[in-house]
């Protein structure tokens, strides 16, 4: 691997990755401990968020204020939230700041506190933000789309249900703790103005005797899919749809993402062009590659006035069947430009790229080069993309609405692969 | 970072500025506009923000769908912006698309603006304002914009209402263009790996025959007072709640103490606000912001509670605006610092964060200011000028409107 990238798993399974970016004065780091939303008990979802909280406020020698107080004299831009697989800590500043912020991110996920008050107070907001939910409807129609379309517990809502947040003991968040914030499966990736071997010798010094906890074994339950309406009584009839697709580690998986950047990549992209610019259906129509590992899929959007709305529906899936008849040699030069184009702009934040590296080695165990991502989408030809498109029919879909009133949906759409 | 700074004026009063780095991977150009909502008649509120939309419609020479064809044939991440004050129209690309982008820039800016595009367009426009109504956020927002600022100008929607959009002409549209998009009232500025002498060229050859056009703003002193208004909306969950108050303008050398002060009071985390409403989750949501205008200028508060505790959280929420006027610290003010200084940096880093805060720089100030000078500026801020600050600006009069489902007291 090129000294740009640095990739290296602790005996105890913490994974450490780097990537020193020339002409940067800062460094972000991103966490991602295995303590997803999916890991949640039965009848105990949203724990991972209320964990997400709960662990910042005192850990280590520090109270919850004198933690805050902490990492804010380093200037650290900062965040922790619960993922479907991962709760993820991110935090960036200059980088000697970052560096020296390590060993307080070590007593956050090894020795927090856990204050009764503070748990309160982390379910409470979590509850508030479930609510808040209901006043959004745009937020509210994705949210329970992933609900219908992946297999539980993969789909779930991350912030959990009420009743199950209304019955959340500390003592629930202590041994969830427990079981799922420890060392293999966890990844630490740093970007930025960076030195691998210090780098290393402090993480090493700080997380080499993180503890390493037995893997658990995954129980799903199949989604339940198909066409569902939610009443609401809002301004505007919001959609999602999403249908599955290749794993991002799928040999043809650079030609799947091309062929999505002609659907709905810039302001050509064809959902822009049919839905928005030339039918003015909507202000919002957008579909795109989603990652969970196990289910790469495509997910999609649009809202638009009630009377409108079937309309809308109808000109989107026409829009993505009319994939299958296959894309032009100028729409595919654009896709191509545009995803390189995005690929080398990422390469300019520390943020963007330690989320990157993290998420990489996640889905494949390794980081990929920024030049392989190039040559991933250089490589791709026209009739790749085509043969790809014909025997790879979108569908079947899973579609969800948010508005006053249901809409017709074409039967064949939720049938496997529509022809 | 080798960063250096350009400047050229074309003779018809267009301002072209650059940021140059040699180590960057892309670059970000972009050309700035002083004009936005509050330049609007009532009649035609709104007409800002639905230009911006017509612009990628269409020059003389090519249609919408060259427009988008053509930005994205060089992988371009663009996009435009309004608002009340100011419209951007910006596209990042990589280096070798430089003079096509700035070409296509210089199209974009001016529109045919044909009937048959402004019709299909209104009704893209007419999504958009609805789908503002679904973002109870941005609803209160405007309407207490509106209130804090009365018959001031800036008291104006930047969508503007389904019913002043409806009612807008295509004539309309374009006398505003003429009227406002004069090459002096505008800067084209570039970031990242630019060459300048080369920018300037091109630039000249698209944009050097646009006629000077002089569009002065008016200046009235927004009046302020005490105010509460409650708009009860049943269909809501959630009691939204939000404040404005006078504060520096966006020329005042006091706006970098007042980004400081606002971070103190009430960043989402660590803040006072934070301690006092969020932590022990009296509220969901509590911000304080500054936000600075030409000429004038506001804090906001911003508070997201259930309708229950409405009262408290505001009441809490008043208690810390005054408390800190008293017993303000050091080593508060020295965290503040210390997170804007690493939000610099970080914007410092990526070309198109630089190119939105050199342009918007020049169009309120005419000016430049490095990094460098603005972490300088930062670091000499000390707790005295706070407080100076708070004497001068005191949290008073204040503007406050929620938007939920508690029923309005009567006043």
């Amino acid at each position: 691997m090129p000294e740009r990238y640095y990739q290296y798993t602790l005996p105890n399974g913490l994974t450490l990755l780097g990537e020193k970016m020339p002409g940067m004065q800062s460094a972000a780091m991103t966490l991602l401990v295995p303590a997803g939303a999916a890991v949640d008990l039965q009848g105990a979802s949203g724990t991972a968020t209320v964990l997400s909280d709960l662990v910042l406020r005192g850990a280590g020698e520090r109270d919850s204020r004198q933690l805050t107080d902490y990492l804010d004299s380093l200037g650290l831009q900062r965040s922790s939230s619960a993922g479907v697989h991962h709760t993820r800590f991110t935090a960036a500043a200059l980088a000697e700041r970052v560096i020296e912020a390590l060993p307080t991110y070590l007593d956050i996920v090894r020795r927090p506190h856990l204050p009764e008050p503070g748990f309160q107070a982390a379910r409470d907001l979590t509850l508030q933000g479930l609510e808040g939910i209901e006043d959004e409807p745009r937020q509210k129609v994705l949210i329970k789309l992933r609900e219908r379309y992946f297999p539980w517990p993969y789909g779930r809502n991350t912030m959990g249900e009420p009743e199950d947040l209304e019955a959340l003991t500390l003592e629930i968040c202590k041994s969830q703790l427990q079981k799922h914030y420890h060392a293999n499966g966890s990844i630490l990736a740093i970007a930025g103005n960076i030195d691998f071997d210090s780098f290393r010798h402090e993480a090493e010094k700080l997380f080499g005797d993180w503890p390493a906890a037995p893997e658990q074994p995954d129980t799903t339950a199949p989604a339940p899919l198909g066409v569902h309406h939610v009443e609401h009584p809002s301004e505007q009839t919001h959609i999602g749809l999403a249908w599955p697709s290749l794993e991002e580690i799928h040999p043809d998986y650079y030609v799947l993402r091309l062929a999505m950047e002609v659907l709905s990549g810039g302001m050509s992209g064809r959902l822009f062009t049919e839905v928005r610019e030339k039918r003015g259906l909507v202000y919002n129509v957008w579909a795109g590659y989603t990652s969970l590992k196990g289910f790469g899929s495509i997910m999609g959007y649009a809202g638009t006035s009630n009377d409108r709305a079937q309309a809308t529906l109808d000109t989107f899936i026409d829009e993505i069947y009319r994939l299958s008849e296959g894309v032009t040699a100028a729409e595919l030069d654009r896709a191509k430009i545009g995803l390189k184009a995005a690929t080398i702009m990422q390469g300019e934040s520390t943020s963007s790229r330690s989320g990157s590296i993290a998420h990489d080695f996640f889905m494949r165990g390794r980081i990929r080069t920024l030049d392989e991502i190039k040559k991933g989408i250089d490589d791709v030809k026209l009739d790749q993309v085509n043969q790809f498109l014909k025997t790879n029919k979108p569908g079947p879909f899973t579609i969800v609405t948010v508005g006053p009133k249901p809409l017709k949906t074409p039967c064949s759409a939720t049938c496997m692969p529509c022809t | 970072m080798p960063l250096t700074f350009h400047h050229h004026q074309l003779e018809n009063g267009l301002d072209i500025i650059a940021e140059t780095n040699p180590d960057s991977h892309s670059i970000a150009v972009g050309m700035f506009v002083g004009t936005g909502a509050r330049d609007e008649e009532v009649i035609i509120n709104g007409v800002s923000h639905f230009l911006e939309h017509m612009m990628f419609k269409g020059s003389e020479k090519y249609t919408w769908e060259d427009v988008n064809r053509i930005f994205d044939e060089m992988g371009a991440r663009y996009n435009a912006s309004t608002s009340q004050e100011m419209t951007a129209y910006y596209a990042n690309v990589l280096p070798e698309f430089t003079d096509q982008a700035v070409e296509h820039l210089a199209h974009l800016l001016r529109p045919a603006i044909r009937p048959g595009d402004f019709t299909t367009e209104k009704k893209v426009i007419l999504e958009e304002i609805a789908s503002y109504l679904d973002d109870p956020g941005h609803r209160l927002y405007e309407i207490a914009m509106a209130e804090h600022f009365g018959t001031h100008p800036l008291s104006q929607s930047i969508l503007g209402s389904a019913e002043s959009v409806q009612k807008l002409e295509c004539n309309q549209m374009t006398q505003y263009f003429t009227r406002r998009y004069g090459p002096g009232n505008m800067v084209l500025a570039a970031t990242g790996r630019v060459d300048f002498p080369q920018f300037i060229k091109i630039a000249q050859k698209f944009c050097g025959s646009w006629h000077r056009v002089d569009a002065p703003r008016h200046h009235p002193q927004p009046v302020h007072q005490n105010r509460r208004r409650t708009l009860v909306d049943p269909k809501l969950n959630r009691q939204y709640i939000m404040g404005f108050t006078p504060g520096p303008s966006a020329q005042d050398e006091r706006r970098f103490a007042a980004s400081v002060l606002a971070d103190v009071i009430g960043d989402s985390e660590g803040s006072r606000f934070y301690w006092a409403l969020v932590d022990n989750a009296i509220a969901e949501e509590a911000d304080f912001g500054f936000y600075p205008h030409d000429r004038c200028g506001s804090y906001y508060l911003s508070l997201i509670c259930d309708p229950d505790r409405t009262d408290e959280a505001i009441d809490i929420a008043l208690r810390e605006l005054e408390k800190v006027k008293h017993d303000l610290t050091p080593d508060e003010v020295e965290r503040a610092k210390n997170k804007i200084a690493s939000s610099i940096v970080l914007q410092g880093e990526v070309p198109l964060g630089r190119m939105r805060a050199i342009g918007g720089q020049w169009i309120y100030n005419k000016e430049y200011r490095s990094l460098e000078q603005d972490l300088a500026t930062l670091m000499a801020i000390t707790p005295q000028s706070l407080q100076s600050l708070m004497r001068d600006f005191p949290f008073d009069p204040m503007t406050i409107v929620e938007l939920g489902p508690r029923p309005a007291k009567e006043s």
